[in-house]
């Protein structure tokens, strides 16, 4: 459904995308996964059909970006980072100007934004002014208005960004639906964690560089031969903290008082070795794990080093 | 017709820009002064002498004047924000993403900031029977000042959405408008009067009695003075006269800037098309 073929895009002397080559299958979503500027928003600008490659060729739905605009603007719905809502509209006028802009009819109209507002939990919301809403109603009013002409592509660039937890739950719950509409959908974030649990697929992306790109498990730090562990403490947390840092096992230290967070390189004697440490340097040390490592630590791991 | 009551873009900004107070408040301001002035003006000039037929006139001049000065100032500020204002609100990428082409967005803008606009010069027009009241004015008169005004809100809104396409920000592209809107009206005459005098000077011996002022050049670029026409129009005699060469110097006038108008149109669609090959989107 997206597909890229060696896509690069500069401004002027600053290279912001180098060969991207992207695959999404119908039905994937695939996260995007990369610091600002890493060039996430530049290829979502380029597949909605807002901006001109520099190199190279990108596709949605088949149809060409550059060549078959119109057709790609009515396969996909893109919401970008950062989006305004008309002042002195009401929600249901809003979707309802979307709607016409997107050619469908009046007669549906009514019962189409019925629908979606149900979708996005904004039913109550329908006749309140768009300004008055919260940003998490605003964000959710925004996918709604991507769906308006039903596409089979999404690209959601930050979706959750700036919003409380309990939208971004709101909002991750309504993707999770739209994934089981078998939407395609291309999706970024700085809220890592919250993709892990959505994306069939992820891409790391630094400095316009695609870096890491596959199924979650594949791209796990776990197939590094690294693994996250937690360790936490009751007395003796300097102790303990200094003992980590100096250990040749230990990559990357998460310090949150007696709470600790290490990325672990080595073996599971190795493991037993840093605890049977802790211990004979007096450290009460109360839990000694394995912790479920997230979209952060995979990226962290990945990009260290690149760039430099 | 019937696309501009289905065209959602137009629909959305009418629903937006009347329902605002500021609508309101911005009507009822323009009437109080118009208002205000001529009644003004009637007041005073009654005060010494009852008024005779076709002593009003002058206030016809006046009020035609300051309409066209009203005009000047509001025209281009409502149509230069109108892009731009999409920009800084963050809804043009959206809106790029729709199905509404760059040139459906351009002309839909403009139409509904001129909506405006036509709306304060019909709301105006009960004003104008004051002056009728004492006669002096043929209703042919008054209809030619109006296609003369609306030839100049359409010139300066087309103006004012060209500068908005160009320019990011709002503030910047109200000033270029209103910068190039002063070019027009006030420039032009000052070069056409710069030049005429200038070449008087020079050559004294080859223009003789005023004769500068027929010079073909000269006349064209008087007649492309807004202000000028204006008054050639309304039968007052603000300098030289124009020659009729082809045309009328208002129908002339006319044809040109609905020409400037179209073009400056057709530019501001090119510059809002996101994908342009060769060139970047800013």
């Amino acid at each position: 459904m997206i597909q890229t073929e060696h896509l690069s895009k500069r401004y002027g002397k600053l290279q912001a995308l180098t060969d991207l080559n992207l695959n999404i299958d119908k039905g994937k979503v695939f996260g995007f996964i990369g610091p600002n500027g890493a060039g996430k928003s530049t290829t979502m600008l380029i597949l909605s059909t807002l901006l001109t490659p520099s190199e190279g060729k990108a596709y949605v739905c088949g149809y060409d970006v550059v060549k078959e605009p119109k057709d790609v603007r009515q396969s996909l719905g893109y919401m970008p980072d950062f989006f305004g809502v008309y002042d002195n509209l009401k929600a249901t006028e809003y979707l309802d100007f979307y709607a016409g802009a997107y050619n469908i009819p009046p007669a549906k109209r009514k019962s189409l934004i019925a629908d979606l507002l149900e979708l996005v939990n904004l039913s109550n919301k329908a006749d309140a002014y768009v300004d008055s809403l919260s940003r998490g109603m605003k964000q959710r009013l925004g996918l709604a208005r991507c769906l308006v002409h039903s596409p089979d592509v999404l690209i959601l660039d930050e979706p959750a960004s700036g919003l409380d937890p309990r939208a971004r739950i709101e909002m991750r719950e309504i993707l999770k639906q739209l994934r089981r509409m078998n939407k395609t959908i291309l999706i970024s974030s700085h809220i890592l964690p919250e993709l892990a649990e959505l994306c069939d697929e992820i891409g790391v992306i630094e400095k316009g560089k695609l870096i890491a790109c596959g199924a979650v498990d594949d791209v796990s730090i776990r197939s590094r031969g690294i693994s996250m562990m937690e360790v936490r403490t009751v007395f003796g947390a300097e102790k303990a903290e200094r003992i980590l840092r100096e250990s040749r096992f230990v990559r990357q230290l998460d310090d949150k008082n007696s709470h600790f967070r290490i990325q672990f390189m080595g073996t599971e004697e190795n493991k037993a070795e840093l605890l049977q440490q802790l211990i004979a340097a007096g450290v009460g040390v109360v839990h000694f794990g394995d912790s479920r490592e997230n979209l952060e630590d995979v990226f962290l791991a990945i990009t260290e080093g690149v760039g430099n | 017709m019937k696309d501009i009551f289905t065209n959602p873009l137009i629909v959305k900004e009418m629903r937006e820009r009347f329902r605002t107070r500021k609508t309101v408040w911005i009507l009822a301001l323009y009437l109080l002064v118009m208002g205000s002035l001529l009644l003004g003006f009637m007041y005073v000039l009654q005060l010494n002498e009852l008024p005779m037929p076709g002593d009003n006139r002058e206030l016809f001049v006046m009020t035609a004047v300051l309409q066209y000065a009203l005009l000047c100032f509001i025209a281009p500020a409502l149509a230069a924000g109108t892009i731009s204002g999409e920009r800084e609100r963050q809804t043009l990428h959206v809106l790029m993403t729709t199905q509404l082409t760059p040139a459906q967005i351009v002309w839909s803008k403009l139409l509904t900031s001129l909506a405006f606009v036509f709306l304060l010069v019909v709301a105006s027009l009960p004003l104008y029977s004051f002056v009728f009241l004492y006669g002096g004015i043929s209703p042919k008169q008054l209809l030619l000042l109006m296609v003369f005004f609306a030839v100049n809100i359409l010139f300066f809104g087309a103006l004012g959405v060209f500068c908005s396409t160009w320019i990011k920000r709002t503030g910047v592209s109200t000033i270029t408008a209103y910068g190039l809107a002063f070019f027009f009206v006030v420039g032009t005459g000052l070069l056409y009067v710069f030049l005429g005098l200038l070449l008087e000077e020079l050559y004294p011996q080859q223009w003789l009695n005023d004769s500068v002022w027929g010079l073909t050049g000269l006349q064209i670029l008087g007649e492309l003075n807004p202000v000028l026409v204006m008054f050639e129009l309304l039968g007052e005699n603000l300098g030289p006269t124009f020659d009729e060469y082809f045309m009328t110097p208002w129908i002339f006038f006319t044809c040109c800037y609905v020409l400037l108008s179209v073009l400056l149109i057709w530019w501001s669609a090119f510059l809002l098309k996101p994908v342009r090959p060769g060139l970047r989107w800013k």
